[in-house]
């Protein structure tokens, strides 16, 4: 009788436990793969919305990334609950490739239903996602949502045959912003480097090593985002018209890899091992400055406000010598909001965009000043706080001049392979950097076999 | 059978217990139906399919065929056999060599010692790929110490260069392994009778001569086991390609999993090429689990 009551009781324990791990259990399994971010996520279980829309309980679930996203989205959700009481805003914090992963995987599996009401989505992938999988997005072209009032490159990234399916977030306007104080050191000044071309940089470049040891730029290794960035700064595609891979015999793009190469070169550029490698030399102090997108102030502000508080001045990047076309602006990253097809509260969704996202400059204010997101909505640039002097940035409005940048920026053909491209030219870079062993000296022949190489593996991963 | 003049139309005894024997069984075996050889079953038919995303046709053996000219795939094989090559053997040797040091009887502490080096078996393995990419990071650990040290006068760039990288990974995979081949031979080393070492100290032979001709013959079926799992383990390498150096420079470290995660997710979507990619990987298991057996196992 005894043993037979302990091993009721130890079967009891034992199915309790098993309930009590099955929920907890997904916190390491999707970790994996990109350190993007440096918060940590939970990819759960998404609340389905509610099954019957009714006017006492109304709620909205929003998938997004990083703390500043989050705040961005809870203050718009604040502001909008603040006249509609009944409605919940519920923001749940997703890496940025888990939201693609599990977008892909519900499209895939057709649990369109499990989707959130509105997602956040990074443009470069935006396009990918539209043609893909075209049932996850909801068509919000005759919503009313004034997409005039947003810069057409961003809202570019969302459109498909002519009809709107996002409403655009962060600029990504490419900026360069450098530590005053090494500039100092060295005798420059910000103003030298405004407005200048890249081989105007490396020779200033040069003599900020020589004379601080800081190189000027940092960046994070394999990955070609600063030779897209050049690349778009002088309206060089990679990709033609149709969207297909345009990489051999485009001499745009041996033009900019020389300028690259010859970066690393002369230790002008300092390569990390990866993302918090990155956000660390910027934060440590352990480099000059960098060339991103504007949203890379976030990152930038986060340091110890003691040490860095004015030290850091914004201009635009270099432009590719006398290359044609060659511009001193260009964009990088960004992200889009979208909303899916399964949202339930759809009207609710639309009026929530419109008071806020794409109504609200008081909105774009706050989440300007609080907490650096700098917006792409054009009413919003007029206002006080756009216009508002920076101290962490030497006393310098720098917003305003971040979205008069905006405009400049050159249109390229974008495609729905910007992965694999991203891919194969990180490849080439990585390959040439290896294998060659004076990079001033990169023969022609040499670049053009690695640019065959990363067109062939490119056209591979389309020809399906 | 039963004796008296009626026939028998019932089951016999035997019949009735194997009977509830396999209704025991048929739950889980359904379940693993159900949850393992039916989606392999799905995953093959998969493979036969072409398309982006849900547009799937059927393609036949255009998959296979592809994966012939498929570069970075045969890149992704080369590194698979490469860790496999260089890393199994000397984590296996290193293993056995552990095992009998820590089976020697008037060894003191074994226990801590044998704690130490299994330990590392059981961290996360996106915890510790994480952890070893911060220590060869240019500016972690490892540079630091060295050049402390004085042994190197500049930072190495351990993971930017194609030809370290693939050292540090299998740096990692040999921390993290050989503690778990090492309880296996432990625990095969227990059947071996102390006589056998005692017969030859006798006759004169020395302890490298008794591991040779005595530990590794008699411990011929763990040394099978372990290299069928190690090879099953390099060959499906996922975690340290991911998290380490996320394919390495220029698709160096990429291994074939990797690989098709990448074709499945972060590229435009290609489920039945990556399909029949994982079954590349099954037939590679399964040719050299079989070389294995047949070679090592005489039964």
């Amino acid at each position: 009788m005894k043993r037979k009551l302990i091993s009721l009781i130890l079967s009891a324990v034992m199915a309790v436990s098993l309930v009590g791990c099955g929920g907890a259990g997904d916190d390491g399994t999707t970790a994996g793969t990109s350190t993007d971010t440096p918060t940590k996520s939970e990819s759960d279980n998404v609340d389905t919305p509610a099954s019957a829309p009714s006017d006492d309980a109304q709620s909205l679930t929003v998938w997004c990334w990083d703390s500043f996203n989050v705040d961005a989205m809870k203050k718009a959700g604040e502001i909008y609950t603040a006249d509609h009481p009944d409605v919940t805003i519920n923001v749940q914090e997703t890496v940025s490739s888990d939201i693609q992963t599990l977008i892909q995987t519900y499209a895939m599996s057709g649990e369109l239903n499990a989707l959130p009401d509105i997602f956040l989505m990074d443009d470069q992938v935006f396009a990918k996602y539209l043609q893909n999988y075209p049932d996850v997005f909801a068509d919000i072209t005759d919503s009313g949502i004034p997409f005039q009032d947003f810069a057409e490159s961003k809202v570019a990234n969302s459109v498909k045959d002519g009809k709107n399916y996002g409403v655009p977030y962060d600029s990504n306007t490419v900026i360069a912003c450098y530590r005053t104080d090494y500039l100092e050191q060295a005798g420059y000044s910000i103003e030298d480097l405004t407005d200048i071309t890249w081989d105007e940089f490396i020779v200033i470049g040069e003599d900020v090593l020589a004379k601080t040891g800081m190189p000027m730029l940092t960046n994070v290794q394999g990955e070609p985002d600063l030779l897209n960035m050049i690349l778009q700064s002088a309206g060089i595609s990679v990709f033609d018209e149709n969207g297909g891979i345009s990489l051999v015999d485009n001499e745009g793009l041996k033009e900019a890899m020389r300028v690259y190469l010859k970066l690393i070169d002369t230790k002008i550029l300092q390569e990390q091992t990866d993302w918090s490698g990155y956000q660390g030399s910027i934060n440590n102090g352990t480099v000059v400055g960098t060339i991103n997108g504007s949203w890379i102030c976030a990152t930038i502000m986060t340091t110890d406000q003691t040490q860095q508080e004015g030290n850091w001045a914004v201009t635009n990047m270099p432009k590719l010598n006398d290359y044609a076309g060659a511009t001193n602006y260009s964009a990088q990253g960004g992200s889009t909001w979208a909303v899916s097809s399964t949202c339930d509260n759809f009207d609710l969704a639309m009026d929530f965009f419109k008071t806020t996202w794409a109504g609200s400059t008081a909105f774009y204010d706050s989440i300007l000043k609080d907490l650096g997101a700098i917006a792409t909505y054009l009413p919003a640039a007029g206002s006080d706080a756009y216009n508002e002097p920076s101290a962490f940035f030497g006393g310098e409005a720098i917003y305003s001049k971040i979205v008069s940048y905006g405009n400049e920026i050159p249109k390229i053909n974008k495609g729905i392979y910007w992965k694999e491209e991203k891919e194969a030219l990180g490849t080439a870079l990585t390959n040439i950097v290896n294998s060659v062993p004076d990079l001033d000296n990169v023969t022609d022949e040499d670049l053009d076999n690695v640019i065959a190489e990363a067109q062939a593996t490119v056209q591979f991963n389309i020809g399906q | 059978m039963k004796s008296n003049g009626k026939r028998n139309t019932g089951l016999t005894i035997n019949q009735k217990q194997g009977l509830t024997g396999w209704f025991f069984l048929l739950p889980a075996a359904l379940l693993i139906f159900a949850m393992n050889f039916y989606p392999m079953l799905q995953a093959l038919v998969l493979s036969f399919k072409t398309g982006i995303g849900n547009n799937q046709v059927w393609g036949g053996l255009d998959n296979y065929a592809r994966l012939l000219q498929d570069k970075v795939f045969h890149t992704a094989i080369i590194n698979n056999f490469f860790y496999l090559l260089i890393q199994v053997p000397v984590m296996l040797v290193v293993a056995i060599i552990l095992a009998t040091l820590l089976n020697k009887k008037d060894l003191k502490c074994k226990g801590l010692f044998r704690t130490m080096i299994f330990l590392p078996c059981c961290t996360a393995l996106v915890s510790y790929s994480i952890i070893f990419k911060t220590l060869f990071a240019y500016d972690g650990y490892v540079n630091t110490v060295l050049t402390n040290m004085g042994l190197i006068s500049e930072r190495i760039n351990w993971l930017g260069q194609v030809s370290t990288a693939k050292v540090i990974i299998i740096i990692a995979l040999i921390w993290r392994w050989t503690g778990y081949n090492m309880v296996f031979y432990l625990a095969g080393l227990q059947n071996i009778d102390e006589s056998l070492y005692e017969a030859a100290r006798i006759d004169g032979a020395g302890p490298v001569k008794a591991f040779f001709k005595i530990t590794v013959p008699l411990l011929r079926p763990t040394i099978l086991l372990t290299t069928i799992m190690s090879i099953n383990g390099t060959l499906q390498l996922f975690d340290e390609s991911v998290n380490l150096t996320n394919g390495g420079p220029a698709n160096s470290t990429l291994t074939m999993s990797h690989y098709i995660y990448k074709a499945s997710f972060e590229y435009n979507p290609q489920f039945g090429y990556a399909a029949a990619m994982s079954y590349v990987i099954f037939i590679l298991v399964a040719i050299l689990s079989f070389v294995q057996m047949k070679v090592g196992d005489k039964r």
